[in-house]
């Protein structure tokens, strides 16, 4: 995107505003059975405005970036908070402000791969696989590339330039088991461009492998039993626990519409051995998988301490919930667009590790199940989750036994947090999906494997 | 450019760069959004926005750009990264466009937002809803005004066009008294005018209802054979379900259920189920398929015998099966001979399915999920609503198990449904 330079237009602001410049680019390539059947590029970019009068929001966009149009929507954000303004008749917060100035570019410094040559990458990944793994009857091989850039500046003082990208290669592979269709899919890749990610094919080869062995055995695998098991959740499934079925609760936008976290602060949630942090931008020590150094309102980010040794302590914030509920903003405004308005989302979103050896939790389950990877999942304000989960093992008398095929865990989860009896020393990022609220945005999450009882969905 | 001259100048530019097949999709819509937030009026949001897609074949090759900038220079440049794409892509002879159709132009829903008469609606929503149902929390309300113009050419001579607007409501809630909290809930709803207060709209009143007496759901233990019945509301996300394995994905994989099903009966004789994008019944359709065909209504289930897959041109051509008349959704369903509460009185033990929240089946049709915002049925009446309850089964089991269909349906603005009962679910508590 061509370099803008917003800050002469704060002139023009009349009331509390945000204005912001952004450029989403997309570049898809999917390879099924040989054929390529996804080869597109799309770039969507504009401004967009939001004022804030007394109490009520009002957004404009365009996708034409020049000077009448970043005047233009500028008046339509103010008409609009103006118009509803004068209906409602409202006091309004006064937003809090916790300013900053970024500027941060996460783009390769690698000479860019052409669409050429990605192509032969992920043809030589679904070569690989035809030839290798024999009960493979369909397979699957997407790219896709997703930067965002951004310039933001607000009426109370921060100017920020962002350009995250996310690179994600997703393989999917199909085997038939006395006639039926049994699949498994993996995820490789997260923040960053593709050349920062992908050496060579070869260099997923091992994963390829693993993955190909998986779903043999989940072919050749059982259904659970139903019922309340005792469950080792690994690293994904920690992480999608974390999003869905605690993070969510504790949005203050879903906490003021009656999320039961809201009658839970510094109570005991969960066990002691679980500590829960929305991060920002760098965690233990490492950039974070989805960095927000500052938000799309301007806020200088902070990490969110949710959960600590099992009390919920916080909840995440923008500048509005923040004045409502009398605390700082955490930094957790993000829209996914030019055209949306930030909403407060999750950034990266984890359990801490523990002490445990994951083998030594394994090895602690008389009768049970481990579960490695999800599909999707769903949260509540009541914490009632769910999620899809596609590989898993039993656990009999401490050891690994058959796969399990595809099936769904449920439960609450400010009960089940507090059957976590371990919790494993590792820690492992996913930054493959997408949060779905009003909007989409990429998210971080993650965690370390977990010990725990769990409603586990049969046949 | 006037609008429906960019489509022109673009097929154009394509066809001098050396492309020997080409189409053009330019999209305009204008969205005006009011958002009730914690139940209060929130934000007044207006977009603009444009999306120009150019799709290119050269020697079967095919490349895809998409753009939100229509003038001259942006799309000169689209049009060479669409070469450059189409050239580095490998030759897939399923890769076409549409044949010569006649040129025609499609118009549906109002002209103009009345933004003023939103802002009553929502108010008296914000109004009703707090009065008639204390306890219940409206966490969101989006109500907008979308309307969307289409301009589709390609390099066969196919010149379509069509402008749809439409008023889309969206309330999201749950409920509370003291600690106690329902699951929240929510509806889509779409309608060509604001003739009616939102809550006499779809199920919209009746969920919220719901949601008021579900702050008491009950769990229940163990595990039991039994009838659903699913609602319209959760009709809805389990059509989608079962259509994806008649689209392009797993057609041409060879893994649907329904491979080699076309004129099989896949379901109970008691199921018709059509796809309606031009029915005056609906207030959102469309008259332009994706792949740009001018779309016509069809019949993708007759009396539980699978009538068409739902292929586009790309995943007729590789399946060499038969393309869908449309995109798909617009779905209604046909009525059945039975009241709701004839189908209650008839069930001995069972789920009243209202939300289905599961992972995404298998590739064979198995899906668990939890019952959401749902009711426990014993000996013909509705018991109780319930809480941490699952539910198991097979999509080809769940269509050739239909056991009634209600006479009653809701009209959604999208889709129209009734209630349809289920029998030999597998159903279970803790």
């Amino acid at each position: 995107m061509k370099p803008v330079e917003l800050g002469s237009y704060t002139e023009l602001f009349s009331e509390y505003t945000e204005l912001r410049v952004q450029e989403n680019r997309t570049l898809n390539i999917a390879i099924v059975d040989g054929d390529v059947m996804g080869n597109s590029r799309a770039t969507g970019s504009g401004v967009s405005a939001r004022t804030f009068s007394k109490g009520i929001w009002g957004f404009a966009s365009n996708p034409i970036i020049d000077d009448e149009s970043i005047r233009n929507v500028i008046r339509a954000a103010t008409r609009n908070s103006q118009f509803l303004a004068g209906k409602e008749n409202r006091a309004g917060y006064i937003l809090p402000s916790s300013p900053g100035r970024s500027s941060e570019d996460f783009s390769t410094k690698k000479i860019r791969l052409t669409q050429k040559e990605l192509i032969e990458f992920m043809m030589e990944i679904d070569g690989r696989i035809e030839s290798k793994f024999s009960r493979v009857v369909s397979r699957t091989s997407a790219f896709q590339l997703l930067d965002m850039e951004k310039y933001l500046v607000t009426s109370d003082g921060s100017s920020v330039y962002s350009m995250i990208p996310r690179s994600v290669l997703y393989i999917s592979l199909s085997t038939e088991y006395k006639g039926e269709s049994v699949e498994l899919f993996d995820v490789y890749g997260g923040m960053g461009q593709f050349e920062d990610l992908f050496s060579t094919p070869e260099a997923l080869f091992d994963k390829m492998d693993e993955h190909y062995e998986h779903l043999i055995r989940k072919a050749e695998g059982v259904y659970p039993d139903s019922g309340i098991k005792d469950c080792i959740l690994d690293a994904d499934l920690a992480g999608i626990l974390s999003h869905e079925a605690i993070g969510h609760t504790t949005e203050a936008d879903l906490v003021r519409g009656g999320s039961v976290a809201g009658d839970y602060m510094d109570q005991q949630v969960a066990s002691p051995l679980v500590t829960l942090v929305d991060f920002a931008s760098r965690a233990l020590g490492e950039i974070c998988p989805v960095p927000v150094f500052i938000d799309d309102e301007g806020t200088v980010a902070e990490d969110a301490v949710i959960i600590e040794n099992g009390i919920l302590k916080r909840y995440m914030h923008n500048k509005e919930s923040a004045a409502s509920f009398n605390a700082r903003p955490t930094g957790n405004a993000r829209a996914y667009r030019f055209s949306d308005e930030p909403i407060i989302r999750m950034r990266n979103t984890v359990l801490l590790p523990g002490k445990s050896k994951l083998e030594d939790m394994i090895a602690s389950v008389d009768n049970g199940y481990y579960l490695m990877k999800p599909s999707n999942g769903e949260a509540d304000t009541t914490s009632e989750f769910m999620f899809g989960v596609v590989q898993g093992y039993e656990i009999r008398k401490g050891r690994l036994g058959r796969a399990i095929r595809d099936t769904t865990i449920s439960g609450v989860a400010f009960d089940m947090l507090k059957t976590i009896t371990a919790v494993s020393d590792d820690i492992k990022w996913t930054n493959g999906g997408m949060c779905g609220k009003k909007q989409p945005i990429p998210v971080g999450m993650g965690g370390p494997a977990v010990k725990c009882r769990i409603n586990i969905g049969g046949k | 450019m006037k609008k429906r001259d960019i489509t022109e100048y673009s097929v154009e530019a394509m066809r001098k760069a050396g492309l020997q097949r080409s189409e053009c999709l330019l999209r305009d819509t204008r969205k005006d959004e009011l958002n009730v937030d914690s139940g209060e009026m929130s934000l007044l949001r207006t977009t603009d926005n444009t999306s120009l897609i150019l799709t290119g074949i050269l020697d079967d090759k095919k490349g895809t750009i998409s753009i939100n900038k229509i003038d001259r220079l942006s799309i000169d440049e689209a049009v060479t990264t669409v070469l450059d794409l189409a050239k580095s892509s490998e030759a897939d002879s399923a890769n076409d466009i549409p044949p010569s159709q006649p040129a025609a132009e499609f118009e549906r829903g109002p002209v103009a937002v009345d933004l003023d008469l939103m802002y009553s609606r929502m108010k008296d929503f914000i109004k009703y809803s707090g009065e008639r149902y204390p306890s219940l929390i409206l966490e969101q309300a989006i109500l907008d005004f979308t309307n969307t113009h289409k301009y589709y050419r390609n390099s066969n001579g196919v010149d379509l066009q069509s402008r749809c607007s439409s008023y889309n409501f969206s309330p999201m809630f749950t409920s509370k008294e003291g600690t106690d909290t329902s699951s929240f809930n929510y509806v889509a709803i779409s309608t060509a005018e604001l003739d009616r207060n939102l809550h006499e709209c779809g199920t919209v009143d009746l969920l919220m209802r719901q949601s008021t007496e579900q702050v008491r759901s009950r769990e229940f233990q163990g595990k039991f054979n039994g009838d659903i019945i699913i609602t319209p509301d959760c009709l809805g996300s389990i059509l989608q379900m079962i259509v994806s394995y008649l689209s392009d994905y797993p057609m041409i994989k060879g893994t649907s259920i329904f491979q080699d099903s076309l004129g099989m009966q896949i379901a109970d004789p008691q199921l018709t189920l059509h796809s309606r994008p031009l029915s005056d019944e609906l207030a959102e359709g469309y008259f332009i398929t994706y792949d740009g065909f001018k779309a016509e209504n069809s019949t993708i289930i007759s009396e539980g015998i699978l009538k068409s897959f739902l292929l586009s041109l790309y995943g007729a051509n590789k399946t060499e099966k038969t393309r869908a008349v449309n995109s798909g959704g617009a779905y209604v369903v046909d009525p059945g001979e039975y009241t709701f509460d004839e189908m209650t009185r008839s069930v001995e033990r069972g789920i009243l399915l209202c939300r289905f929240a599961g992972g995404m089946p298998s590739e064979s049709g198995d899906f668990s999920a939890v019952a959401k915002n749902s009711y426990y049925i014993e000996n013909g009446e509705v018991a109780y609503p319930v809480k941490e309850i699952m539910i198991s089964g097979n999509l080809l089991n769940l269509l050739k198990n239909i056991k009634r269909i209600s006479s009653e349906r809701v009209n959604f603005g999208d889709a129209v449904l009734p209630w349809i009962q289920v029998e030999n679910m597998t159903i279970f508590g803790k």
